[in-house]
């Protein structure tokens, strides 16, 4: 119904301990500001009302993506498109690229930052899936405290995670994968440029058929997006055909928990849980192969 | 709520403009500057009409706190023709019909522009993903992408 | 048309389309008045509800805050959002006015029910928090079918069971006994379907910017359609003369129907009037969703009666209009499903009913096509199931029942020409019908193709539902260049090129030396205004008529310069010459010159003007042909490829027809596949209330292939032979894509959007 924003007092931290200490400042009050993308229209809508807008967009060194000794590191500034069309994300983690891809608008991607995306903490996140079943972990500041989280402990309901209002993310961390892994990511969507009704990711590693490793994640079928780890757990160590994989697939749309919303219904995103899993296994084993 | 003095450079003139931080860079285009060319549709960044060009880059202005723009370069569309020529891209709108309300334009051709710089020969199919954030509900896009692809083309040859 | 047409035909862009590429075009929201005040509306939160105090005493005493109002503070006069006095011909009907400018009760989440102006936006909308309003709640229904139910709570005082009206089809399509004729016919394919409550989705939110001057003159910026009726509309509202009322319609950012009804500008009005500075209303896009009209849906049963052969026997149409809290155009909407449905086929024995019924949901109006696309929707699939069970090719039996040239029209005049059996012909040809019509071609795994089709007819204005008047006047300067002063309203649809283009061709001159003055109730005659695909053709004919006054004006006094009889003469490039001596010549520039600038004392600002009124109505017809690939595990769709064929008449700038053709084809996708109007069943709010909830289609959402055929034959009534576009570029493109989704994966979706969810269950219940 509004168009304008309400008032609040801002703040441009140069470093994270200046950013952490200002959060801890203002408490529930205050917010993070690095696009804007999603901050600023729930703003608009009244569905957010910060009183302190914590800007850390010149914070030097946060935006970015390299290769280290683990994996890979991306800075909580760098922008979607950016982490959409780095090379070496697109070489050694196609899953990722894929599932921001995804994303259809060009500005949103341009603007907005993976970090942003994921501390929203919407079960419909199209970057959650990827990160669950790339195994992230989050590297998060706190005034005077540095730790690190897995993406699986993240995530505690929608709109919620386990971040503290003082903290904040800096890294994206990604371990490196094993040979013989493929990824794969896919989301049924009202129209193209949409957040998804379903959307689903996974990781396999094999030897021979076998699978050695697996990881599957759905999103937008539960308050989180989740690993399914009873379908996993079908498929490790097990040769793969097409019959395991459709009961594995089966298993995953059992342990999705969707609701009917505007979007879609619980019965189809139950339903096209199972489809969207089997395809992605399907392709992840395909890749894998390659 | 108290004021602050930032300054920024649009369409290649340097501006300092007092603003409150809720302030978004769409208001302040539009309601200080009288730069209305920036148009504000869905306030939800979702239909790209409030697109300008940041450093380059295709950004929300409705979603952009106007102080986070500070000491940026931001095109807007009153900035894309020059000495009353007019860009390549506006050219190929108005000829190919891709315009009919409008109120999409601004957005979609600096948009347009965003995707040339980068990519001078896209094809049809790059093209409709660049501007998948951009909607428009008269023409269908169909003569939009048109005009977009029959601008690189003129860019291409005219050795621009 | 023997003559070689200069203008007319021709790819000509307007001249104002440059102005909107370089950001300089003026809306509404870009309007800026010294002085000028920022309103804002407070809406209901509440589906129904007494409004039982309001203090505003609080928002008052905000700094910044000129005022706040509420219905006390306006003339309460009832009104009527899609405006009283319009004379509905034969009938004489009006419109039912049941709305104040701010609500005495509250009858839809959204409801304006009080307003602010204050020195800036964020100061009038930090004003409404602190509005307090004690409602009463009323039981409130959102389902036309439970609110005509005995006990159900009532809307307005006057319609009894909230029923608004009952409609029956005009006599002239109430024919023979359709009893016998289902009786007599050897296929009957009756079912019931449902027409979604579509948003217009117009790019420029809804606004209004007003000053009122201390004599007393209201100038009112406003998106309207109906400039003119509009205007008298606000002056039967305020009690005030219409020449002390100037509506202005600056640059438009898109209509598609919505903009028939006024919304808030009456509140703007009320606003500038209390605090005498300029006022300007911009609505949010949320607002825009849940308080402007939206389409009108409709829950409707088609029954159709086929003879073996495929000729249609008998069909009846019984159509329950969900009209919201106020009627808006729902009324008419309804009715006209009848006539689109009855008037489009041949059949001897044919009835219908019509249901209009106040729900308390967001009102709903007028959407482009006014009925046809969602009356169509039912009636071509029903064609097809017919089809179907007789073992015929859908482009057969459609073949089979078309009407041509000088039968009896949709709205009971003589079809004045009709091409559609080509528009049938050429469209198969170009989607490759023989070839895929139930082959799968190119199908693979789970994902299955299909192709569909549907026809549908329209109108080129409403005459004779409603006067179909326009004016034109051309006034010739003195160096031949010639203003064309018209005021159709031009929401985005070159009617502003088309009409020069049109005058131009009359006149012997390019259209680039015709400019457009228009845009001003004040500077322009009366005009209808833009709907029902009738600018080109009523506007059109009164530009064409005026055109050959000017004419015959030129040639007269350069008859006198050359002393040759004006029957002699003629205008081409710019030049007037003798017909059989072409050398012999003067220019339109010198004859202008000479008239005004006249040493003899015979002075002549040489012009033409046209009051025009249509009595005729020439119907665009059209076929749509679509392929669709449908998932048959997500039920997602996807359209390929899209051929619509247009008999439009002449098309007097193809690009534009092409522009309107292509722009239904998004519309039309979005209506048959993706945009779903949501409103929560416990609250009666409405859910999709922005783009990123209620979704319209993308780039990336359109056919690989769009084609555009222009049948391009004269008409010959319309204006160089053109016929009507605007809303023929939409309605049939949903029903296509319905006929190509059954011949894809042979189910039938009934009720739009026709959703993956919608698809995969009928999947499931087809294969038990």
């Amino acid at each position: 119904m509004f168009r304008t924003l309400k008032p609040f007092e801002y703040f441009e931290p140069k470093t994270i301990e200046e950013a952490t200490e200002t959060l801890s400042k203002y408490g529930t009050k205050a917010k993070a500001y690095a696009a804007g993308v999603d901050l600023v229209p729930r703003m608009r809508k009244r569905q957010i009302h910060p009183k302190y807008m914590v800007n850390i967009q010149q914070i030097k060194g946060l935006d970015a993506i390299k290769e280290n000794a683990e994996g890979l590191s991306i800075g909580a500034l760098s922008s979607l498109r950016s982490i959409e069309l780095s090379p070496l994300v697109k070489k050694n983690y196609m899953v990722l690229s894929e599932a921001i891809h995804s994303i259809a608008s060009i500005q949103v991607k341009t603007q907005g930052t993976a970090v942003g995306n994921l501390c929203v903490a919407t079960p419909a996140s199209d970057v959650a899936p990827a990160l669950f079943v790339l195994d992230a972990k989050f590297r998060v500041a706190a005034p005077s405290v540095e730790k690190t989280v897995p993406i699986e402990n993240f995530y505690t309901g929608v709109g919620q995670t386990v971040l503290q209002t003082n903290e904040i993310i800096t890294e994206i961390l990604l371990p490196k994968l094993p040979a013989k892994t493929g990824g794969a990511f896919l989301k049924l969507v009202r129209t193209v440029a949409d957040i998804a009704k379903v959307n689903a990711a996974a990781t396999l590693t094999i030897t021979d058929d076998t699978c050695k490793e697996v990881r599957i994640a759905v999103g937008s079928v539960a308050p989180t997006v989740f690993r399914a780890k009873k379908a996993e757990g079908m498929l490790k160590g097990q040769k793969l055909d097409q019959k395991l994989i459709e009961k594995a697939a089966e298993t995953a749309a059992g342990e999705a928990k969707p609701i009917t919303d505007l979007r879609s219904t619980a019965e189809y995103r139950k339903e096209t849980t199972r489809v969207l899993v089997k395809r992605v296994l399907e392709k992840a084993l395909e890749r894998a192969k390659a | 709520m108290k004021k602050e003095i930032i300054n920024f450079t649009i369409n290649g003139t340097p501006y300092e403009v007092a603003v409150e931080p809720q302030m978004t860079l769409n208001e302040v285009l539009r309601e200080q500057l009288d730069l209305t060319g920036t148009k504000f549709s869905c306030g939800a960044g979702e239909c790209g009409a409030c697109t300008v060009l940041i450093e380059g880059k295709p950004m929300l202005s409705c979603c952009t706190l106007a102080i986070t723009a500070k000491d940026k370069n931001i095109l807007t569309i009153e900035g894309l023709a020059k000495g009353g020529e007019l860009h390549p891209i506006q050219k190929a709108f108005i000829e190919h019909g891709a315009i009919q309300c409008g109120f999409c334009t601004p957005g979609m051709i600096l948009t347009a522009k965003a995707l040339l710089d980068e990519n001078p020969n896209p094809t049809r199919e790059e093209v409709k993903a660049y501007l998948a954030g951009n909607l428009c509900r008269c023409t269908g896009y169909v003569k939009i992408i048109d005009a977009v692809l029959a601008a690189a083309k003129e860019m291409n040859e005219g050795g621009k | 048309m023997s003559q070689e047409l200069t203008c007319v035909g021709k790819r000509i862009t307007q001249k104002d389309v440059v102005l909107k590429a370089t950001g300089e075009a003026r809306y509404v929201p870009d309007v800026r008045l010294p002085g000028m005040l920022w309103g804002k509306v407070l809406h209901s939160p509440y589906p129904h509800a007494k409004i039982k105090k309001i203090d505003k005493s609080k928002a008052e005493k905000l700094s910044g805050v000129a005022t706040v109002i509420t219905v006390e503070d306006t003339p309460k006069i009832l009104w009527a959002r899609s405006f009283r006095d319009m004379p509905m011909a034969p009938s004489g009907a009006l419109q039912h006015a049941d709305e104040y400018i701010l609500a005495d009760k509250a009858r839809y989440v959204g409801d304006p029910i009080a307003a602010v102006a204050a020195v800036d936006e964020k100061t009038a909308e930090e004003a409404l928090d602190l509005i307090e309003v004690e409602y009463e709640q009323l039981p409130f229904v959102l389902d036309p079918f439970e609110a005509v139910k005995p006990g159900a709570p009532l809307m307005h005082d006057y319609a009894k069971n909230n029923i608004a009206v009952h409609l029956t089809p005009p006599p002239f399509l109430v024919k023979g006994n359709v009893e016998k004729g289902f009786t007599e016919s050897d296929v009957v394919v009756e079912e019931k379907f449902f027409a979604s409550k579509q948003v217009a989705c117009q790019m420029e939110t809804q606004s209004c910017v007003t000053s009122v001057d201390s004599s007393g003159k209201v100038t009112c910026y406003s998106p309207c359609q109906l400039a003119h009726p509009f205007r008298r509309e606000l002056g039967k509202m305020f009690n005030i003369p219409v020449g002390k009322i100037n509506v202005v319609n600056p640059f438009v950012g898109g209509s598609f129907g919505c903009r028939l009804s006024c919304h808030n500008e009456p509140i703007c009005i009320a606003l500038a009037m209390k605090v005498h500075k300029p006022v300007k209303l911009v609505y949010s896009k949320e607002e825009d969703f849940t308080t402007i009209d939206t389409r009108t849906p409709h829950y409707y049963t088609v029954k159709m009666g086929f003879k073996e052969d495929g000729t249609l026997n008998a069909m009846t149409v019984d159509v329950t209009t969900w009209a919201g809290g106020y009627l808006s155009r729902a009324q008419l909407a309804g009715g006209i499903t009848l006539i689109w449905a009855l008037g489009h086929y041949h059949c001897p024995n044919m009835n219908g009913s019509c249901d209009v019924i106040y729900t308390n949901t967001t009102v709903a109006g007028a959407g482009r096509g006014f009925g046809n696309p969602a009356i169509m929707w039912g009636v071509e699939e029903v064609v097809d199931m017919a089809a179907e069970k007789l073992g015929m090719d859908p482009v057969e039996i459609r073949l089979k029942n078309t009407k041509h040239t000088g039968e009896m029209a949709n709205m009971g005049l003589p079809i004045e020409s009709s091409y559609i059996d080509d528009c049938i012909g050429e469209g198969a040809k170009a989607i490759g019908w023989n070839e895929k019509l139930g082959k799968n071609k190119g199908g693979k795994g789970t994902l299955k193709r299909g192709v569909g089709m549907a026809t549908m007819t329209h109108c080129s204005g409403a005459w004779p539902l409603l006067i179909e008047h326009s004016n034109a006047f051309i006034k010739f300067n003195e160096d031949g260049t010639a203003d064309l002063t018209v005021n159709p309203g031009s929401p985005g649809t070159h009617i502003w090129g088309t009409l020069s283009q049109i005058a131009a061709e009359e006149l012997g001159i390019p259209a680039e030396d015709i400019y457009i003055v228009t845009g001003e109730t004040d500077k322009t005659m009366f005009d209808l205004g833009s709907h029902a695909s009738r600018s080109t053709y009523v506007t059109g004919n009164a530009v064409l008529e005026a055109a050959r006054q000017a004419k015959r004006q030129l040639l007269e006094r350069a008859g006198k310069m050359l002393s040759e009889s004006p029957d002699d003469l003629d205008i081409k490039d710019r030049q007037i010459y003798v017909k059989s001596n072409p050398e012999k010549k003067t220019s339109v520039a010198d004859v202008c010159f000479q008239s005004i600038w006249n040493l003899k004392g015979e002075s002549l600002n040489i012009s033409g003007k046209s009051s025009w009124a249509s009595h005729y109505n020439s119907i665009p017809t059209a076929a749509y042909f679509a392929e669709v690939e449908v998932d048959t595990e997500t039920g997602e769709v996807k359209v390929l490829n899209f051929i619509t064929a247009v008999d439009c008449g002449k098309a007097i700038n193809p690009m534009t027809v092409e522009g309107q053709c292509e722009g239904g084809v998004q519309q039309g996708i979005g209506y048959g596949l993706t945009e779903d109007y949501v409103i929560n069943k416990n609250t009666g709010a409405v859910e999709s209330d922005n783009f990123t909830t209620y979704k319209m289609p993308g780039t990336m959402d359109m056919p690989e292939n769009t084609k555009i055929i222009i049948i391009d034959k004269p008409d010959p009534k319309g204006p160089f032979g053109a016929k009507g576009v605007g809303e023929p570029g939409l309605v049939g493109i949903a029903p296509a894509i319905g006929n190509a989704i059954h011949d894809a994966i042979g189910v039938w979706i009934k009720d739009l959007p026709a959703t993956p969810e919608k698809i995969l269950k009928a999947l499931k219940e087809k294969s038990g």
